[in-house]
Formats: structure tokens, C-alpha cells, sequence
């Protein structure tokens, strides 16, 4: 990517088990804490543990539509840090944002009641209707722009930045809010649940015993700005999105290609948008979910691509797999890293697996360098990395 | 931007050709169907048959997917045949699959309102009649909204990005612009743009509920209120370049959104995507002019929240082919300028009115318009290719 067509990173959000803002989440981060346990938010017989947001502040909380709720938590705390306040009518502010829970009418009293009467309440449909995210989002903040929810499983936070990425490349808006939200449902949980890729103790992200992954939830939200935008608006930033690349495995539904043929297309990409060589990389957020395929191969990818001295991590062990959110979480916590100086542990490793190249920190860990990379790599082998950059 | 070729699957088949004969043909009354828990009930719906997707080379590999997928599979592998081009042409032998290297640059990006909501229904029977801890993993993988692109690019070894995006009244106009910024910034030189839904016993009930079944089956494009909607389904793909070839069915001009300044200079055609999804479409109103032709096919696709893309296709059709065709249903209320048979391409009289002694000319410029309940309007311009 040319330097001009940089995006300043003028904003960011975030919510998920580790903390309720980013200021939180960085103090959880620092202090090693690990708030997971068993589900609340609704009865299940199903016994694993999750890391759930703790409480979703009043102002924000809406009936029934949890999603929402954390996406407009980590939204706002975004659009604050971005001074941007009163009136957004006056921007041209896309929204791009990613999800899987909140695409899909999956509503089981309204489902139960269909099946077994004929007929059912339009209540929760109603809200499923009036409840795209991206849709959303743009009506309860007043933005006048494109909105779009991208429903790539689990790189959807990622994709849904790399979309706000072409929007201002491309001049169809000159703000975004990009990123991701979802909630911990019933549904994914039996899913993974059923899958046989979920742990019944905490996950170990790269871990030799590593057993599956946690689910969690959150949204974590980057405000992505032309450089003209922010000047007109007296600010500026000191980060920024170098570049995004995305690919499609084309192997299986389910599972990654064993070799990380997709992975490694999207690095590439991701680092020839940046315009930047692999040695430029002073660390990579890895997507880590804890399950023994995904972390074999992304381990082999990030070493062959950037060698098996990278330092990387994986902050899964801090909030859970998170899903649509995953990749709006990641970007935040990749761009806090570079602004703050340091990586937290990839909390839950502790032994190393002979068989990827390359151990993730154990420790708080010093980063001097101006670029990171955030990895997504997602049920349908799509595949997605960006590149943040610090000025 | 240019569409290079069309693939498509509806409830008249498959192929952009069976399309074609479907908009020569006009009207055909929607099938009935029982619906599963409603006793003694039957709704009209443009159903796709189990034969239309019974391509066994193509779907060998899919055979446990849902309807959705195969939909979209089918549909995107006939957008690559159908542009003609060589070397992007899935090989016709099974045992390879592999369209070379041009699947790096290919991308994918599916728009659907409602994805995988059947298979998503199935996986709702299985927590309810075995219990949470007793689902089926296939199920529930191919419940994801991604599951339908997932399949077309491990089908087509397609190893672009593939994205799926969803807004229930704009999603295939904001994945057609999408599109265009990609080939903009070179991200990729061809780039499979599709729509797909499908029909679900849940899904027509809760159209039942909030949108009024046409009692005849039949569709009333220019009723505009009261609306009357007959759920379809099916899939539609375009292939689209930067460049045109020699197979290419028009140029994909302009891609409006939201608040914008329309231009009506020179269009020959509205195409309106009025199909009962709305209570009231009088706001399409708003945007038909006495001067130029209005157009609206969806009876011949039935609704759905992307018909656009069906309604799109209708359009390249009109631009490749340079032959209108005819409005399947015509009670005209209101007294519009529909378009009635299927009139050879007449020049443009005065502000763009046709008449029988003006000079007749080539079709150049086609506005696809849609409406949400927002009243906010998108538009996508296509121009015959030169």
C-alpha cells in the first residue's frame, strides 16, 4: 500500500472478559488474569467454561440482543477516544462490522413454539430484523455512509476491517468504524461442543496438551480515518492499518489446509498491501484458538514466514474464542501493544510443542518496532491478516 | 467494471440461458407447496427442484451440503463458464478440479439476507429432540452463513478472498461495490459476485406474518400498495473484470447508495425491485419517470430480499442481447410507463420517452433501483458495453 493510503487508526474499543474498555483489558492483561468460568447467561447442561463479559453497562444494555449491546459498548469507547462526539451526521462514517451470532434467526423459544403450535411471537424476529449489526449500529449513532455486516465465521472482525480498509481507499467514506461483536449462544457452544474442539479446562493457546478451544465474547472496534479526515478534524494518530490480505484455503469446511496454503497467501498479501518485508514485523497476535489443527498449522506458517524467532502470542487465553468479534478484539489489542511497548503472556502455554517451530511468549514481553500483524483464520478456510503500523 | 458472465439457478432452472427463455416466456404460476406444521396449509412459492441441482460431477464433493450451497456452487461455476474465459473455466474433468493459477486472483463475495436459516432450523431440531450435548457437527457446519462461499471456492479452487456479507436491503449492491473497490485496488482481477436464498417453511411464515401471500401466486409489481409477496429462491453469480471480453454482458457503471445526486441523463430503462417485501412500495414512485420504461421481473423469480441481483441479471441480458423484454405481470394501477412486449430498442424521444417515430437506437444505459423500508435508495447502472 502506498504510505499515503494509510489509514490513521484515530480510535479504538473494546469489551470482552478481560476487561470492559481497553484501559481494563490491559490491566487484565498485565496482572495475568483469566476470567472464565462456567456459563450464566443461560441454562445448559454442557459444562465448559467460557469467558463471559462481566457486566454490560446499563446505558448500553438492550433486551435480548447482547450483541448489539457489546457492540455498542466497545462502538462508543471508540468514537470518545476518536473525539468524536454530538452529531456524527456531519462525517461520512461507514460501518463495517463483523459477526456470526447476530446474522442468523436462531431463536429457540420462538423455534419451539413454531414446531409445535404452527405459530410463534414476531418478538424475536422483529429483533432479528432490526438487528443487523452494521444496520444497527449506523442508525443508533446517526452515521451517513455505507454499512456493512460481513459474516466470515471466525475472521469476520478482520475481514470486516480490511472491507473499511477498500471503503477509504476506494473514497466511499472517510471515517470507519470497523471491527467485530458477538455473544456467548447457546448455538456455537453446542456446535463447537459437537465438533469435539472445544476444552473443558482452560485453553493453552500453542500448548503441547492443548485440548480445543473456550468460546467467549466481546467486540472490539477500530476507528479507521484518512489522513485528510483527521487533518480537517485537528487530530491525529500515532497508528495506523499498513495493509490487509485475505484467502481462501479452498480445502475443507471445517478444518485448515494442512499446509496453511490460505494463511500463508493472506501474510503475503497482507505484507505486500503494507508495503513492508517480514523482518519489519515486531510481532504477531495469532489467531490461537487452542485447538491442535489451528495452531500446528498457523505455528508452521508464522515461523516459515517470519522465522522461528518472531515473538507472537496468542490472547485467547485472556478472553476466549470470541468468533465475529475475534479479529475487531485482536486488531484492538495489536494496536494498544505497539502504542504501549509491550505484549502480555499467551496466557494458558506452558510446555512447547516440538512440532511447531515456534514458542509464544510466556511473559510480559518488551516489543521495539513499528508493525504487527493480527491473524484470523476461520471455519470455511478463509483466511486473514492486517498489518498495524506505528508512526 | 464489467460482468463477464452470469450463472444462475431459479425455480424455471438453470443457466443464464434458461433465464433468458424464462424473461421471453413471461409469467408461469408458482408452485404450491405444503408447509410442515401448518395442517391443511399451502403456500405459492418459486420453489428450485431437486432436479435443477442434481449436478452430480459438480457437487460430488458436497453431496451432505444444503440447498443454499449447491445453489450458489452451481450458479458461480456457470458465471465462469459462461464468460467464455479459457483459462478461469473449471476443468470438466472430476478427478481435477483446478482452474491453474488464476484461482489466487479470483475472489468470492456471496450477499444474502437470510444464509443458511434451514440448515440453521435442522440444527434447532437437533437440540430440541436430542439435547445440546447430542448435535450433529455436519449440521451445524453447514449452518454458517459462510458455508455456501466456503463451498464455492473449495469447489471451483478458488483461493481469493471470500467473503460473505449480509444486510437485509442492500447487501448484493454494497458486495457489487465492494467488488469494485477490490479490482480498484488490484486486491483481485476477477471477482465472482453473487446472491443467494433459499425458500424455508420458518422463513415463508414469518413472510405470512408480516408481508401479505399473494392469493393468485401472482406478484403486482406496480401495485406498490398494497404489495403482495410470493417467496423464491435461488442463486445468481456475476463474474466481473476490470476489462470487457468478448463474452462480456454490459458494464457495471455505477454503484449508488444511500444519499446521492441521481442522474437520469440517457437511461433507458428502470428496472424496480418492487416484490411485496415491502408493505407499501409507493416510495419506487419516486424514482419512475413518465419518460422512460419501467421494468420489474420479479414474478418470475418470486421475492427475496436480494432479488436485485435476479433483476441485474435481466438488465446485462437486455445490454448483451440488446432486446427488452417484457414485463411478466402487467395490472398497472397507476397508469406507468411499463414496458409492454418486447419492443424492439426505439430511440429515446424528448426527455427519453419512446415513440413510434422516433429513430430506433441501441438499449445503453440500465438503472437497477431498490428501496429499503427505510425509504433509502440504491441504484446500479448498467451500460451496454462499447
Amino acid at each position: 500500500m502506498h504510505e499515503n493510503n494509510r489509514m490513521f487508526i484515530t480510535g479504538i474499543g473494546a469489551i470482552s472478559a478481560a476487561g470492559s474498555n481497553v484501559a481494563d483489558t490491559l490491566d487484565s492483561f498485565s496482572l495475568k488474569n483469566r476470567n472464565a468460568g462456567a456459563v450464566t447467561l443461560f441454562d445448559t447442561p454442557l459444562k465448559y467454561p467460557v469467558f463471559e463479559v462481566n457486566k454490560i453497562p446499563d446505558e448500553h444494555y438492550l433486551e435480548g440482543q447482547r450483541t448489539l449491546s457489546l457492540a455498542l459498548c466497545a462502538v462508543i469507547e471508540a468514537l470518545n477516544d476518536a473525539h468524536m462526539e454530538g452529531d456524527l451526521s456531519k462525517y461520512r462514517l461507514g460501518i463495517s462490522m463483523g459477526t456470526t451470532v447476530a446474522s442468523q434467526l436462531n431463536d429457540l423459544d420462538f423455534y419451539k413454539s413454531y414446531r409445535s403450535t404452527g405459530s410463534a411471537s414476531m418478538t424475536s424476529v422483529d429483533r432479528y430484523l432490526k438487528g443487523n449489526l452494521a444496520e444497527f449500529i449506523l442508525r443508533k449513532i446517526g452515521a451517513r455512509g455505507p454499512a456493512l455486516t460481513v459474516v466470515n465465521a471466525c475472521s469476520s472482525g478482520t475481514d470486516a476491517i480490511g472491507v473499511a480498509l477498500s471503503w477509504l481507499n476506494n473514497g466511499l467514506c472517510d471515517i470507519a468504524i470497523a471491527g467485530g461483536a458477538d455473544e456467548l449462544n447457546r448455538i456455537p457452544l453446542c456446535g463447537f461442543g459437537a465438533l469435539g474442539i472445544v476444552s473443558m479446562d482452560l485453553c493453552a493457546p500453542f500448548d503441547r496438551d492443548r485440548n480445543g478451544l473456550n468460546l467467549g465474547e466481546g467486540a472490539g472496534i477500530l476507528i479507521l480515518e484518512t489522513k485528510e479526515s483527521a487533518r480537517k478534524r485537528g487530530i491525529t494518530s500515532d497508528l495506523f492499518l499498513a495493509g490487509y490480505g485475505s484467502s481462501s484455503d479452498a480445502y475443507h469446511l471445517t478444518a485448515p489446509h494442512p499446509e496453511g496454503k490460505g494463511l500463508k497467501i493472506s501474510l503475503q498479501k497482507a505484507l505486500i498491501d503494507a508495503g513492508i518485508k517480514p523482518e519489519e514485523v515486531s510481532f504477531v497476535n495469532a489467531h490461537g484458538t487452542a485447538t491442535p489443527d489451528n495452531d500446528l498449522v498457523e505455528g508452521k506458517v508464522l515461523a516459515e514466514i517470519f522465522g522461528t524467532d518472531l515473538k507472537m502470542l496468542s490472547t485467547k487465553g485472556f478472553t476466549g474464542h470470541t468468533l465475529g468479534a475475534a479479529g475487531g478484539l485482536e486488531a484492538v489489542f495489536t494496536a494498544s501493544a505497539l502504542r504501549e511497548g509491550w505484549i502480555p503472556a499467551s496466557i494458558g502455554f506452558k510446555n512447547k510443542d516440538e512440532a511447531i517451530p515456534l514458542t509464544p511468549v510466556r511473559e510480559r514481553t518488551v516489543i521495539n518496532g513499528r508493525y504487527a500483524v493480527s491473524t484470523s483464520l476461520a471455519f470455511g478456510g478463509n483466511n486473514a491478516a492486517i498489518v498495524i503500523g506505528k508512526v | 467494471m464489467n460482468i463477464l458472465g452470469i450463472g444462475i439457478v431459479f425455480n424455471r432452472g438453470r443457466g443464464i440461458n434458461c433465464f433468458e427463455n424464462a424473461l421471453q416466456e413471461g409469467w408461469q404460476g408458482p408452485a404450491e407447496v405444503e408447509v410442515p406444521y401448518l395442517k391443511n396449509k399451502k403456500s405459492f412459492v418459486y420453489q428450485v427442484d431437486s432436479q435443477t441441482i442434481s449436478d452430480k460431477t459438480l457437487l460430488r464433493k458436497m453431496r451432505r451440503s444444503d440447498k443454499l450451497s449447491k445453489m450458489a456452487v452451481l450458479s458461480a461455476s456457470d458465471a465462469l463458464k459462461s464468460s467464455g474465459i479459457e483459462n478461469l473455466s473449471p476443468s470438466p474433468n472430476p478427478s481435477s478440479r483446478h482452474i491453474g493459477r488464476e484461482g489466487e486472483k479470483i475472489g468470492v463475495i456471496v450477499a444474502t439476507a437470510f444464509g443458511a436459516h434451514v440448515k440453521t432450523f435442522d440444527f434447532l431440531d437437533d437440540i430440541l429432540d436430542y439435547g445440546e450435548d447430542s448435535v450433529s457437527p455436519t449440521t451445524f457446519s453447514n449452518s454458517v452463513h459462510n458455508a455456501a462461499a466456503s463451498y464455492v471456492s473449495s469447489t471451483l479452487d478458488i483461493h481469493g478472498p471470500t467473503l460473505t456479507v449480509t444486510q437485509f436491503y442492500f447487501s448484493f449492491q454494497y458486495a457489487m461495490q465492494l467488488a469494485r473497490a477490490w479490482l480498484n485496488e488490484k486486491r483481485c482481477d476477477y471477482i465472482l459476485v453473487g446472491a443467494v436464498e433459499q425458500y424455508g417453511d420458518v422463513l415463508g411464515y414469518v413472510y405470512d406474518c408480516k408481508l401479505t401471500p399473494a392469493p393468485d401466486g401472482r406478484i403486482k409489481p406496480f401495485n406498490f400498495n398494497p404489495t403482495f409477496q410470493v417467496p423464491g429462491e435461488g442463486a445468481v453469480f456475476f463474474l466481473m473484470g476490470r476489462e470487457n471480453s468478448e463474452n462480456s454482458f454490459c458494464e457495471v457503471e455505477n454503484i449508488m447508495i444511500g444519499e446521492y445526486r441521481e442522474f437520469k441523463t440517457g437511461v433507458d430503462l428502470n428496472i424496480i425491485d418492487t416484490d411485496g417485501m415491502l408493505p407499501d412500495e409507493s416510495v419506487y414512485m419516486q424514482s419512475i419517470s413518465p419518460d422512460i420504461h419501467t421494468a420489474a421481473y420479479s414474478p418470475l423469480f418470486g421475492s427475496m430480499m436480494t432479488g436485485s441481483a435476479f433483476n441485474c441479471a435481466a438488465g446485462a441480458l437486455m445490454l448483451k442481447n440488446q432486446k427488452y423484454y417484457a414485463n411478466p405481470v402487467l395490472d398497472n394501477p397507476h397508469g406507468i410507463n411499463i414496458l409492454i412486449g418486447n419492443n424492439p430498442p426505439i430511440s429515446k424521444g424528448g426527455m427519453g420517452g419512446f415513440s413510434e417515430q422516433t429513430k430506433r437506437s441501441d438499449i445503453e444505459l440500465i438503472r437497477c433501483i431498490r428501496y429499503s423500508c427505510h425509504s433509502e435508495k440504491a441504484a446500479i447502472y448498467l451500460r451496454k458495453n462499447h
